[in-house]
């Protein structure tokens, strides 16, 4: 086939000193070539040379780390552009969120953009989160890793939580109000907790300059060293967790499917119909293209669809922040939600108490669940006890969170969502 | 001596005082600059409105009022000729209360706290507070919120 012009481009360039300085290998064309793409190059070489079919299949992850990854990328790239005229100043920042609405061209969309892509980051960490209890992926050796991603979970949380107060808008700034008075609520170092937090009493410019610095500065920071290290301990514990191979040799054999142990031998064994023809007994494939492929194609996908909300719905933005009033009702961010309608109920116990047990019993979990069976595949009936468990505690954080968004009105009373709410504002002056 | 001779479980000089200075002077060094990082995090100055402040004459204030100052988020009451100050800050999360009939009603998370300031109903764990109402020597009101009282504690004009 003749080359097409992009690739006669691309090797013209290859070809010259300097293409040849940055490229240390070309496009590959032979095997050899495919596996020394991945290992020599930097980018790539955080990759294996090879994946398994099955790691490659949708199903096995449905790509929800992946997408993590991506949305981070794009709130990156958003966010250090939004940096360009946002002034984290009482009484400024506001009004540079207005200037990013009606003045800075494309600003609207960046903004956009960063919301939704936040919004979207929160949803699919929690996501993954779930994939790997499901799929029993926590278990050794990746109980470490499991505590990384679940460290990069409350960064994800932290990092949404500080960004959400720098418009200072009502919503932000009652949010965060709230957000500080739970913290007070922790046992002992409470007070001074959220004394050091919003760097005063109240919520105002101390505390806009330290949220400000957390969600630019600080927790990217710590997000991108926990990403790497999370990242480097998912190929150093042996890629994604896979099922163990079926016991019965003949019989998996007959069905012409190899375990995984490497023999090379095994022609000689198989009594099947069907020799291994063209696969090795891990069923891989070279990474490059099969796994670039795909990974570029998702990346396209995440960023079309945080381009298509962007542009056709707009981030909120209330009023500017008046310290007087509160909004009724003061609602949190709706990932905060299901915790606002615990506090409700009692703020040390809602606030402090369950989400603490919580997040303690999902770090010990890979530690305190070490039976081996189930792993790497979706709902093990093995695992049907701990399955259950989380389930009903993923019921009751989505029924909680549901209440709190769509059945609290004003003054935080029941309210069905498909009524107009009662004139409940009356008693307000 | 040389270090090869050193592998028995005998301890070294040199093992000994890795152990004391050597240890002893790291954690020291790590706790301290810790506690240095976290002191520079509290501020010692804090430009925020005063919490002793002065409301305006007692004649401003009808009898039986109960009027709310914006900036400072209290209730100022009057009586007669007594004058009474309570807090609109909700003890849950911080919210400001508003005044209803019976009492005092917190939009956030619906605590209700009575006329009295002590709370009825909802998540809030404690009555709003009653601050020190005085007069300054130029005849007005000076309220100190600094200084909590108990809710009989009145000022007598």
């Amino acid at each position: 086939m003749k080359p097409s012009f992009l690739q006669r481009t691309w090797e013209g360039f290859r070809d010259t000193r300097v293409g040849r300085s940055i490229f240390r290998v070309g496009l590959p064309g032979s095997n050899l070539e495919q596996a020394r793409a991945m290992v020599s190059s930097f980018l790539l070489h955080m990759q294996p040379a090879k994946v398994s079919r099955r790691a490659l299949k949708p199903t096995t992850t449905l790509g929800l780390g992946l997408i993590s990854l991506f949305l981070l990328l794009i709130l990156v790239g958003t966010g250090v552009l939004l940096m360009f005229y946002y002034v984290p100043g009482t009484d400024q920042a506001y009004a540079t969120m207005k200037d990013l609405q009606y003045v800075v061209s494309a600003g609207l969309v960046v903004r956009n953009m960063h919301r939704w892509a936040a919004h979207l980051m929160v949803l699919f960490v929690m996501l993954h989160l779930c994939r790997v209890f499901f799929t029993g992926a926590y278990k050794a050796p990746r109980e470490f890793n499991w505590n990384v991603g679940l460290g990069l979970f409350l960064l994800t949380l932290g990092l949404s939580f500080t960004g959400y107060l720098l418009p200072w808008d009502q919503l932000a700034f009652w949010a965060i109000t709230v957000g500080a008075n739970i913290a007070s609520y922790a046992p002992i170092i409470g007070p001074k907790l959220k004394f050091m937090l919003l760097g005063g009493n109240v919520v105002g410019q101390s505390a806009l300059t330290r949220f400000y610095a957390l969600h630019v500065m600080v927790l990217p920071g710590i997000t991108f060293l926990l990403l790497g290290i999370h990242l480097w301990r998912v190929r150093k514990d042996g890629g994604l967790a896979a099922p163990e191979m079926p016991v019965d040799l003949t019989e998996s054999l007959e069905t012409g499917s190899v375990p995984s142990n490497k023999t090379y031998g095994l022609m000689e064994l198989a009594k099947g119909t069907s020799l291994q023809v063209g696969r090795d007994p891990e069923d891989e494939v070279f990474s490059w293209p099969h796994l670039i492929f795909r990974e570029l194609l998702l990346f396209l996908a995440v960023v079309a669809v945080v381009l298509f909300l962007a542009i056709f719905f707009n981030a909120p933005l209330e009023g500017i922040a008046n310290p007087i009033h509160p909004p009724n009702p003061a609602k949190a961010p709706w990932y905060f939600l299901g915790l606002q309608e615990l506090v409700s109920y009692s703020a040390f116990w809602g606030g402090v108490v369950v989400p603490g047990c919580l997040v303690t019993a999902l770090a010990l979990l890979p530690y305190l669940d070490r039976s081996r069976k189930g792993v790497g595949r979706w709902f093990a009936r093995e695992r049907a006890v701990a399955n259950t468990i989380f389930s009903l505690c993923l019921v009751a954080a989505i029924v909680f969170t549901l209440i709190g968004s769509f059945f609290r009105g004003p003054s935080w009373t029941w309210q069905v969502p498909w009524k107009t709410p009662a004139a409940a504002v009356s008693e307000e002056h | 001596m040389t270090p090869e001779e050193n592998n028995d479980h005998k301890t070294t000089r040199r093992g000994f005082l890795e152990l004391t200075l050597g240890w002893t002077t790291a954690t020291a060094a790590v706790a301290a600059s810790s506690a240095a990082a976290v002191r520079f995090l509290m501020p010692n100055v804090l430009y925020e409105p005063s919490a002793r402040f002065k409301a305006g004459k007692p004649d401003e204030f009808a009898d039986g009022s109960i009027t709310f100052l914006d900036a400072e988020r209290v209730f100022l009451l009057r009586k007669g000729n007594t004058f009474r100050c309570l807090s609109a800050v909700c003890t849950h999360l911080g919210c400001t209360v508003n005044e209803t009939k019976t009492g005092y009603h917190c939009p956030c998370h619906g605590s209700v706290f009575d006329e009295q300031g002590k709370n009825v109903s909802g998540p809030a764990p404690k009555p709003l507070s009653w601050f020190l109402v005085t007069l300054s020597p130029d005849g007005r009101i000076v309220i100190d919120k600094n200084q909590v009282v108990p809710a009989d504690k009145y000022l007598v004009i």
